[in-house]
């Protein structure tokens, strides 16, 4: 359930964070340039018909062709595309809940914060998996859907994290200040509140990606995002749903996608952990 | 540091190349892929034509497979009719024959139908089957509710028996002529001695000793989720069967039940086989692929009573820009019969002939510009009313085939300026905007989708009424909303018509109406294909329609029709 | 200790009705016909009459406030009812599946909080070293493994190409294996989602321990034990691990939650006969009252798992005992 316990990883040095950062930016630029330019990868357009179904590699198709004939290497170029967005996309959402929900819970930690701290507990602890899919499945499949069904559901552990932080801030002597001078609640926040948590609210963020990324896969791999999108999940589940993975085949269908899928989450998972430990003092 | 993080990565990329190099061997003998599945497979030369025990793989429980509590109509129904019979038999062109009746005689309008029962024939328990046993049986299915064999039975006004002739007079109400399709091959004849006592079937508690029958398997013993054991009855009146035991294994899905009979746990997949598995299959260790028609349909609907679809250019000029042929090689790779214009299989023996298929994008867009629906702002989209002719074509997610099908179609009507996105959604959602609240009368919420219909509707040429009818009492199927007055007047006709030359020549009319005015696109019937071990048993029997799952494939050849 | 425990139990309340009110509310929110949902497949096929009769024998035709309290009444006395596709009894189904997902969840369980346990307290114990950070590099990778591609891969690699695991189920099926041959039979099924599930359970684990580990080696007493002269093995097993273990617990029992939700995906994989098996083939069945009763379980389980968390960790940490 905790998808945004703290990495706890004490005092390795900061220089060795640092450097796991630069590897995972770099993991992430790589990516986000193959999403942009897959127009210029990529040898065929992915949703057109160029061979015949089922191809093992050739030197006309280096990852050979999927079910209908269409190229899997160009499918792969493209699907950095969907998988990037929709995590970017879901984790913008959480993020925009989480802070919202964070920074009210944390300002006014009386009755307000307690009703939202109590749904808050109540998300983080419904079992996940099954509401996603439950959700997911009432509400259709098409890329909204599975970015809200997404976004919707992980965006409790950062509010948490996010709700103490302000809790702690809003004791500090210039919200007090701002406070007693009889600024209203909004600017106080704004102009002291928010820019203090921002830094703690891009950690979250950059770990939602992470988060959001396998999410996407998985659901598409189960036939609940929009499998005529190409992105990493939808490969995969037309690799599942016409047997490819007890074939040969596997090794040009199945392999790829989930190599794409594990580096983009972990990219973003070692940013998030080289910012963590930028973030918390206690290193 | 970008050693130490490539490490793991690396390790498991090595673990996956060593893997994927010891087996490079294999490579050579199972990726055929690309081909199509329409090499030749079907027959059979060195099979077991005899096996002590034969496991076959079912995917989902079928409860006790009795009349009244066996689950899907298929195999759930076939595996009913292992242990029971009904008075006609299908042979292996579909065709109904004499069977527990010997022999079927009608009057002249086919209202009245005498049946002679097979003398000598013996239920499980020894005790004799009677012309009294099939009255009792007919009775008790049109008053006690079953759904599928009180349907067949609708049209039955009176039935009598004569126990010293062995006898039977069924009346109807009504001209029926695929009576003895419906009804007389479909409903299990049931024993009075066992049935008389259960008055409400729908709410009894079942065991295995409920199932009764005179057919040539009795089911010993069910485990829930598990598996049947049946045993053959030596005493069945055409003749032993040539397996001596049947043990039904059931698995939860597909994928389980391959791999059981890729590892020889199992020696018959009573599921048909997707089509990329055909290839894969056919020719490791023992296996075989048994395939032929069959008579569930793949097919574009669209909303024929509203724009631009009411206009027959249009509708004939998507059925143009369609190639059924080439989504019969790319989604079914071959494995199904591209789809005929006129709604009949060509394996029917009412099939038209001079109804073909036709793909001639050049024609549709031809048709398309004449009826003036140009691209007047040139973006490649034709405009109707004003409107750009963008459409949803919408499928249901699960049915990834289909969902193929609606990505081939899309690409195709582009060529001809339409511009289709494709909607993929939950089942429900689709169906209730194809067939709101499952009643025609509700109207429809669709522009394109995706649709097919089951077997049955197929296997029984003339339902085709229900399905192009505008009359919402015969046409209760007409999902399209299609309308044409020479289509109603020919089909409603041919409803009750009791000659069958007359018939045959009146279906054959039908047919060409349909193609002419397209009520719906054809694109296949695709075709069943199952996969046994020859080295266990291989002697199958391939009814057109049904597959291979039934009584007919463990008869001798003598003892079949 | 207590107050904190029943607090606890004010949300964990809270949420079974949330739970239980989503699975009411859902099927009636959503657009598509009601019945349909809750009839499942063959509608289509059926007369007027035959719809009519299950709309009033489900209760649709009743006020929603009604069906509510109804809903409740039968949540409450364990009558789930009957699944569409099968007509069986949910609550059979259920017991039937739980103990497979029990098996593979808490076999996985087992697995890797020793590994994790022992690997998280090598790292701690060699904390900057090339050891610890390779290891921590190492754990931060396996997290961002998409499950069901392992178990992919696992099933084509161990099982199709090299045949040493079955690639399905969880017994081999209608055998007559008893006794030793048949737990044999079960743990051969189990092996490769139990490695599927353990692999993606090390990482937490180890890094709990990891962490907890350094929060014990710096705290007084060990730096009184150290200077009281204790060998550094008795400082390490004697006064250290007994320390850090505590938040280990409670991090497994809440991974237990977690794994066991997460058994969606992998027994979908292997096709294993569990409960997240059956969740999946309820959605894909449209077999919407088995889709709730199955998401009711995992709410109750996942509940449960974190109650026991709650109640183990005053036990275990030796500190809060003595306070």
């Amino acid at each position: 359930m905790k998808l945004f316990t703290r990495r706890p990883g004490r005092r390795p040095t900061p220089k060795v964070a640092k450097r796991l950062g630069i590897v995972g930016g770099v993991m992430i630029s790589a990516l986000v340039l193959m999403a942009v330019f897959a127009p210029l990868l990529a040898p065929y357009d992915p949703t057109e018909r160029v061979g015949a179904p089922f191809q093992p590699p050739s030197a006309e198709h280096w990852l050979g062709t999927n079910d209908v004939g269409q190229d899997l290497l160009s499918e792969l170029i493209y699907g950095a595309r969907v998988s990037l967005t929709v995590g970017i996309v879901a984790a913008i959402v959480a993020l925009i809940l989480g802070t919202t929900v964070g920074v009210l819970a944390g300002y006014y930690p009386k009755r307000l914060g307690k009703v939202l701290m109590q749904s808050v507990d109540v998300i983080l602890i419904l079992p996940f998996l099954p509401l996603l899919i439950v959700l997911a499945a009432y509400l259709g499949r098409s890329l909204l859907n599975t970015i809200v069904v997404i976004g919707v559901l992980i965006w409790a552990g950062p509010s948490r994290v996010i709700r103490s932080q302000v809790l702690s801030l809003r004791s500090r002597e210039y919200v007090l200040a701002s406070r007693t001078m009889g600024a209203p609640d909004r600017w106080a926040i704004v102009r002291h509140v928010l820019p203090r948590t921002a830094l703690l609210a891009t950690g979250t963020f950059v770990r939602a990606v992470s988060t959001a990324i396998l999410l996407e896969a998985a659901l598409s791999f189960l036939g609940l995002g929009d499998p005529l999108q190409k992105s990493w999940g939808s490969i995969l589940f037309w690799a599942q749903s016409r047997g490819a993975f007890l074939t040969p085949a596997w090794k040009w269908w199945v392999l790829p996608p989930g190599l794409m899928i594990m580096i983009a989450s972990l990219g973003f998972a070692l940013v998030a952990f080289a910012m963590e430990e930028r973030i918390n003092p206690r290193l | 540091m970008k050693k130490r993080i490539a490490i793991p990565i690396l390790l498991l990329c090595l673990a996956l190349v060593a893997a994927a190099c010891s087996s490079d061997t294999d490579d050579a003998t199972t990726t055929t892929g690309g081909d199509g599945g329409s090499s030749d497979t079907t027959t059979t030369t060195e099979g077991m034509t005899e096996a002590s025990v034969l496991r076959a793989a079912i995917t989902g429980d079928e409860d006790t497979i009795n009349p009244y509590t066996y689950i899907s109509g298929f195999p759930g129904w076939n595996l009913l009719m292992m242990q029971y019979d009904s008075l006609m038999q299908l042979d292996a062109n579909g065709e109904p024959q004499p069977w527990l009746a010997e022999t079927v005689t009608t009057n002249e309008d086919l209202t009245v139908w005498t049946l002679k029962i097979v003398d000598g024939v013996t239920w499980h328990d020894g005790e004799p089957l009677t012309a009294e046993d099939v009255e009792f049986s007919l009775e008790y299915f049109m008053e006690k509710a079953t759904g599928r064999f009180s349907r067949d039975l609708s049209s039955v006004e009176d039935v009598t028996s004569d126990d010293t002739t062995n006898e039977v007079v069924i009346t109807l109400g009504a001209t029926n002529p695929s009576f003895d399709l419906v009804a007389l091959a479909d409903v299990p004849i049931i024993p009075e001695q066992v049935w008389a006592e259960i008055d409400t079937p729908g709410e009894a508690t079942y065991d295995i000793s409920t199932n009764v029958g005179s057919g040539p398997y009795m089911l010993v013993e069910y485990e829930a989720e598990q598996f049947y054991r049946f045993e053959a009855n030596p005493d069945y009146f055409r003749g032993a069967p040539q397996v001596d035991e049947l043990v039904v294994v059931v698995f939860a899905d597909d994928s389980g039940a391959l791999a059981a009979i890729r590892s020889g746990e199992v020696d018959v997949n009573f599921e048909r086989v997707s089509p990329e598995q055909i290839d894969l299959l056919a020719g490791q260790g023992g296996l075989e692929i048994a395939q032929g028609p069959e008579f569930t349909t793949q097919m574009i609907n669209f909303d024929a009573s509203k724009a631009p679809f009411d206009d027959l250019a249009v509708r004939k000029a998507m059925s143009l820009a369609i190639d059924a042929q080439d989504i019969v090689d790319t989604v079914f790779l071959g494995a199904a019969t591209v789809g005929s214009p006129g709604w009949v299989h060509p394996d029917k023996a009412v099939y038209n002939p001079a109804v073909q298929p036709e793909f001639d994008p050049a024609a549709a867009n031809a048709m398309l510009d004449d009826a003036g629906y140009a691209d007047s702002d040139g973006d490649g989209v034709r405009e109707y009313d004003g409107e750009p002719m963008a459409f949803e074509l919408i499928t249901n997610s699960s049915d990834s085939l289909r969902l193929r099908i609606a990505e081939l179609t899309a690409e195709m009507l582009a060529e001809i300026g339409m511009d289709i996105t494709v909607a993929s959604v939950e089942t429900a959602t689709w169906e209730e905007a194809v067939w709101p609240g499952f009643d025609i009368n509700n109207g429809r919420n669709y522009d394109i989708a995706t649709w097919g219909w089951s077997a049955p509707i197929q296997a029984n040429t003339i339902r085709v009424a229900e399905l192009v009818n505008s009359d919402p009492s015969i046409g209760f199927l007409n999902l399209t909303g299609f309308s044409n007055p020479d289509v109603d007047t020919l089909s409603a006709a041919l409803l009750t018509e009791a000659d069958e030359a007359a018939f045959e020549t009146g279906i054959m009319e039908l047919q060409q109406l349909i193609a002419d005015n397209v009520p719906f696109v054809m694109l296949a019937y695709p075709d069943g294909a199952y996969v046994y071990n020859a080295d266990v048993y291989s002697d199958y029997e391939f009814i057109a329609g049904q597959g291979i799952v039934s009584k007919l494939s463990f008869l001798p050849d003598s003892a079949r029709p | 200790m207590r107050r904190i425990g029943l607090k606890n139990l004010d949300r964990y309340l809270l949420v079974f009705v949330v739970a239980v009110s989503l699975n009411f509310l859902l099927p009636r929110l959503m657009p598509g016909n009601p019945l349909a949902l809750i009839a499942g497949v063959d509608v289509g096929l059926m007369t007027p009459d035959e719809r009519a009769e299950i709309i009033t024998a489900v209760g649709l035709d009743e006020p929603l406030l009604t069906q509510f309290i109804d809903y409740w009444k039968a949540v409450l006395t364990f009558d789930l009812g009957f699944s569409y596709k099968s007509g069986r009894p949910i609550v059979e189904m259920i017991t039937e599946r739980l103990p497979w997902t029990l098996l593979i969840t808490v076999g996985s369980l087992m697995v890797s909080a020793v590994i994790g346990i022992v690997l998280g307290g090598w790292s701690a114990w060699r904390r900057g070293k090339k050891t610890d950070l390779s290891m921590l590099t190492g754990m931060i990778s396996l997290q961002s493994l998409p499950s069901f591609w392992l178990g992919m891969l696992l099933i084509s690699v161990f099982a199709v190409q090299l045949g040493w695991f079955p690639s399905f189920g969880a017994e081999t099926p209608a055998s007559s294996y008893e006794g030793m041959a048949r737990v044999g039979d079960i743990l051969e099924h189990a092996i490769l989602p139990i490695v599927t599930l353990t692999v993606l359970s090390i990482p937490g684990v180890y890094m709990t321990m990891r962490y907890s580990m350094l929060e014990v080696l710096g705290s007084d007493f060990i730096r009184t034990a150290r200077a009281k002269g204790a060998s550094e093995r008795r400082v390490l097993f004697g006064h250290v691990a007994r320390n850090a273990i505590a938040p280990v617990v409670t991090f497994l029992a809440i991974r237990f939650a977690f794994a066991f939700g997460g058994s969606v995906i992998i027994e979908t994989v292997f096709s294993y006969p569990g409960l997240g098996r059956l969740i999946f083939e309820a959605v894909s069945g449209r077999d919407y009252p088995v889709m709730q009763a199955a998401f009711l379980v995992f709410t109750v389980a996942v509940i449960v798992a974190n109650l026991v968390a709650d109640l183990l960790y005053p036990v275990l940490d030796p500190r809060m005992r003595v306070e």
